[in-house]
């Protein structure tokens, strides 16, 4: 199939399969390997993008659901090499370890915001819940999760 | 100190928090294939014929290796060194397949979805043997024809110290403690990328590894190939915990390539890695010990069965390796070990995070609650009464433990936790209802840093400073995605007073830094970390002698600070300056050398506090609190040791209420999927408290012990001991789910009618 979509605010068309995954497009014929691949199965989390502004699987959506639609990757989020807030928050709470969830984990903390800019521990919690990260215990990233909240609505996070 | 001991971010997270890192996985070389390995289809067998014609035909295929057409050289895939004592069983691809997921061979194509319709394609056929997935049956000789050498693999038997005269009314108490198979679950699948280029005849590999010099060693010996044309490459590692210490994917990429001479990569999917590369072996335990009425310890004894899996891997000395735990935490007069390896027709055991101490301390922690009931003794109180104390010494070693601290671990959790006021508490909410039971409970445990005496251990590492005042290191470091190169950076920025961001620090690449066994039993920090200190150390001297001759000025006079050199007059120059003055007038690199033996391994221990609430209806166990406390000596990076503390924490309470692999006994075939696999996510997991002693007196740098695996080795014991608390139960067949608590509920009230 023919499929035109946005991805990172620029127009691509391309010729694949109407069953080629999202998360294969985005690395494989568009170079964007800041989404990974943890498990294929919907478990882990790491592949998570924005859809029209929603956390999604890329390894669960294919190209038929895309035509027209919005993508946002990681690398969508920080402008020309700088960083958003909330990648800037994910780095200076010392939300990072290995790295492999970390792309995934922004992403879906990204649409929690997009949704709700002002959100509980719980409501984090549970927004993350389908990101699984191995070597922490999800401390650091919900207190990122919370100061990119906060500076995002201009206040600083007074945890 | 200026930067050891506050906190800071590991040194790619901008590189990952923007997607822009690299790992294995991401590569992209010109001209690169992609491979997609055949595996058993059967548990055991001979594969006698494989049929790649229709394979062959999908489009973009170019080679298919096998078992047939490829070396079967044996090797094994946990040695690091030449000569290391190893039993040699592994083989790229196998002819006697031993288990569902042993590798045949693999399909290299232009893409990586061509290479899996291909190898889904290969026929192989096979001529099926017996065979058994559990330790039982192996026993009773189903398949003894597994190995040549037989199924049952290094026995051992072990003393240790004197066994007192024991009076009549010592209590024995004996429990056994069933451990099932674990999956590491990195985030980070397993890959590897190879080129061969033959007209330099250079073999190199990249992948994310705990050892370069250990997959040089099996690779060079494996193709007959001189080490210096095998050039391994550490790459960025989303996790390990142990999954990538051993030499799975590397053997199978060099062949590829070797074979086709373009770069190849290879990428498992999470079935793949969870059933084909390694996992934590089962592990069944009966565990004694005799403990006078007053609560003094006069003996342990573990009598261990490890299920190795197909091959025996590292099983020979992981088997030997647990009980060099004995006498980590505790002190007392006597132990008595004896310990086998079993081969059985499932997924292969091997290096997992702790490396045989969180089974260790889970059966011993377990029997010393179970005893402290036998003895009407609070469990806090008997530990007291044990723990080794500073300058005692391990029994299994004769080594010092040093400034080991686990009494006061004890005693600060005790006071964080609130233990007394707790127990009060626990019993007033369960009086008050039938259904939900609160428990407490701590564990205990103690690991080691490094290999130190067990095998000789050292590190090398040198160090340049360049015209605009950076340092550059060479050091094979492994980071395993914990902040290692971070630490590191911070240990040397300490001692020349120089920002972090003026120093570069290398991973671990045969071609380029130098000689080391690995990034593994705890020693990165320790011993390594040591090596840099003292290397920065003399680096310092040498700057302060080079500035004194290039000033005419006694060194004496000289000290560094802010990343200057300051004279007493007032002046400041630069450590680029004083490093350009030798280039030129001395024509001489400011560089140092430097290396280091260990001859100390202290007692590093810590002291868990769990306090959970059980729903006997559903068997579902909610955490409640959790306070680890760590005798971590000085945290380098503050809040990284923090975060490795609380990630050790959310594991060992998957290992202890939810995580386990399990092999059909019907088909063979293992869990390989993380729908069935369940480790903790953001709802089901706490904020977890964590109080570090930092008093040092090591001979770390700046008195450091290990934390990453010494965090990880009580979780399990500290979170059953407070289900077995809450329910007044002996479980300790791991884990314990809610089916099993369901389960105990249901014969409980049998039992009662």
């Amino acid at each position: 199939m023919k499929l035109e979509f946005t991805v990172n605010g620029k127009n691509v068309s391309l010729e694949v399969p109407p069953d080629r995954r999202l998360l294969d497009i985005l690395r494989e014929d568009l170079g964007l390997t800041g989404t990974k691949e943890g498990c294929g199965e919907g478990e882990c989390g790491a592949c998570t993008v924005l859809l029209d502004r929603r956390a999604v699987h890329s390894c669960l959506t294919v190209a038929a659901q895309l035509p027209g639609r919005e993508v946002v990757t990681i690398e969508g989020l920080s402008d020309c090499g700088e960083m958003s807030d909330l990648q800037r928050a994910f780095v200076e709470e010392t939300a990072i370890q290995c790295g492999y969830c970390t792309t995934g984990m922004v992403m879906s903390a990204r649409a929690l915001l997009y949704e709700n800019p002002n959100p509980t521990e719980e409501e984090i919690r549970i927004a993350l819940a389908g990101n699984i990260c191995r070597c922490s215990g999800y401390t650091q990233i919900i207190r990122a999760v919370k100061r990119a909240a906060a500076e995002e609505r201009g206040e600083a996070e007074r945890d | 100190m200026k930067i050891v001991g506050s906190s800071r971010p590991i040194h790619d997270a901008k590189a990952k928090v923007t997607g822009s890192v690299r790992y294995a996985g991401d590569f992209d070389l010109p001209g690169m294939l992609y491979a997609a390995v055949i595996f058993s289809q059967i548990p055991h067998g001979y594969v006698t014929k494989v049929n790649v014609d229709r394979a062959m035909e999908v489009g973009g295929v170019v080679e298919i290796l096998h078992c047939f057409n490829t070396t079967d050289r044996p090797y094994n895939r946990f040695r690091t060194m030449k000569g290391q004592k190893t039993l040699e069983q592994d083989r790229i691809f196998q002819r006697h397949v031993r288990y569902v997921g042993d590798r045949v061979g693999c399909v290299l194509a232009e893409t990586p979805q061509a290479a899996r319709e291909a190898a889904a394609l290969v026929e192989v056929t096979y001529d099926p043997l017996p065979f058994a997935t559990t330790v039982s049956e192996v026993l009773e000789g189903k398949i003894d024809c597994i190995h040549s050498e037989g199924a049952v693999f290094g026995e051992v038997e072990l003393a240790f110290g004197k066994e007192p005269e024991m009076r009549p009314d010592t209590v024995e108490t004996v429990t056994e403690t069933f451990l099932p198979r674990l999956t590491h679950m990195t985030m980070e699948t397993h890959c590897c990328v190879a080129s061969w280029d033959r007209a330099m005849e250079q073999l190199t590999v990249w992948s994310p590894n705990q050892s370069v010099y250990g997959i040089r060693t099996v690779l060079a010996e494996l193709f007959d190939l001189p080490y210096e044309k095998v050039r391994v490459v550490k790459t960025t590692m989303g996790g390990s915990f142990g999954a990538k210490q051993e030499w799975v994917l590397e053997p199978v990429t060099a062949a590829a390539a070797l074979r086709t001479g373009r770069p190849v990569k290879l990428v498992y999917n999470r079935a793949e890695c969870m059933v084909s590369t390694i996992s934590r072996g089962p592990i069944h335990a009966k565990f004694v010990t005799k403990i006078t009425p007053q609560g003094k310890i006069q003996s342990m004894g573990a009598d261990v069965i490890l299920d190795s899996g197909a091959y025996v891997g590292n099983a020979c000395d992981y088997i030997q390796a647990l009980a060099s735990k004995f006498f980590r935490c505790y002190s007392y007069p006597f132990a008595h070990y004896t310990g086998r390896a079993v081969c059985t027709n499932t997924p292969m055991s091997g290096a997992y995070r702790g490396w045989s101490a969180p089974e260790m301390y889970t059966m011993m922690e377990h029997n010393l609650n179970m005893a402290a009931r036998r003895l009407h003794m609070d469990p806090l109180e008997l530990r007291l009464r044990n723990v080794a104390l500073p300058g005692e010494v391990d029994r299994k070693t004769g080594l010092s433990l040093g400034e080991i601290r686990i009494r006061e671990c004890l005693l600060l959790g005790r006071e964080k936790f609130f233990w007394e006021k707790r127990k009060k508490e626990n019993r007033a909410f369960n009086a008050g209802q039938t259904r939900f039971r609160r428990g407490i409970a701590v564990g205990c445990a103690g690991h080691v840093n490094g290999y130190y005496p067990r095998f000789p251990d050292y590190a090398g590492v040198s160090m340049r400073v360049n015209e605009s005042s950076g340092i550059q290191v060479l050091a094979t470091l492994h980071d395993h995605g914990c902040g290692t190169v971070t630490a590191m950076k911070m240990i040397v920025s300490e001692v020349l007073d120089l920002p972090l961001e003026k120093i570069q620090i290398s991973e671990g690449d045969t071609a380029v830094t130098p000689h080391d066994v690995g990034c593994f039993a705890s020693r990165s920090t320790y011993v390594i970390g040591r090596a840099l200190f003292d290397c920065s150390e003399k680096l310092r001297d040498e700057l302060l002698e080079a500035c004194g001759r290039w000033q005419n000025t006694d060194s004496s006079e000289l000290w560094v600070k802010d990343g200057e050199i300051r004279f007493s007059d007032g002046r400041a120059v630069s450590y680029g300056d004083v490093a350009l003055w030798m280039l030129r007038e001395e024509q001489k690199e400011l560089w140092v050398n430097h290396q280091s033996q260990s001859q100390s391994n202290p007692g590093v221990t810590g002291a868990h506090f769990a306090g959970v609430e059980v729903d006997t209806c559903t068997g579902m166990v909610k955490l409640l609190d959790y306070l680890a406390v760590h005798d971590i000596g000085q945290a380098i990076n503050r809040e990284m040791c923090v975060a490795q503390i609380q990630g050790a924490v959310a594991m060992g309470s998957g290992a202890a209420l939810s995580e386990h692999m399990d092999t059909n006994p019907k088909n063979g075939k293992t869990t390989a999927t993380m729908k069935d696999y369940h480790v903790r996510n953001t709802p089901d997991f706490l904020n977890v408290r964590v109080e570090l002693i930092e008093d040092g007196g090591t001979q770390g740098p700046f008195g450091a012990k290990s934390i990453g695996e010494a965090c990880y080795v009580p979780v399990a014991a500290a979170v059953a001991g407070a289900v077995n608390d809450a329910l007044d139960s002996d479980l300790s067949s791991f884990p314990l789910t809610p089916d099993a608590i369901v389960d105990l509920m249901i014969k409980r009230e049998q039992h009662e009618a």
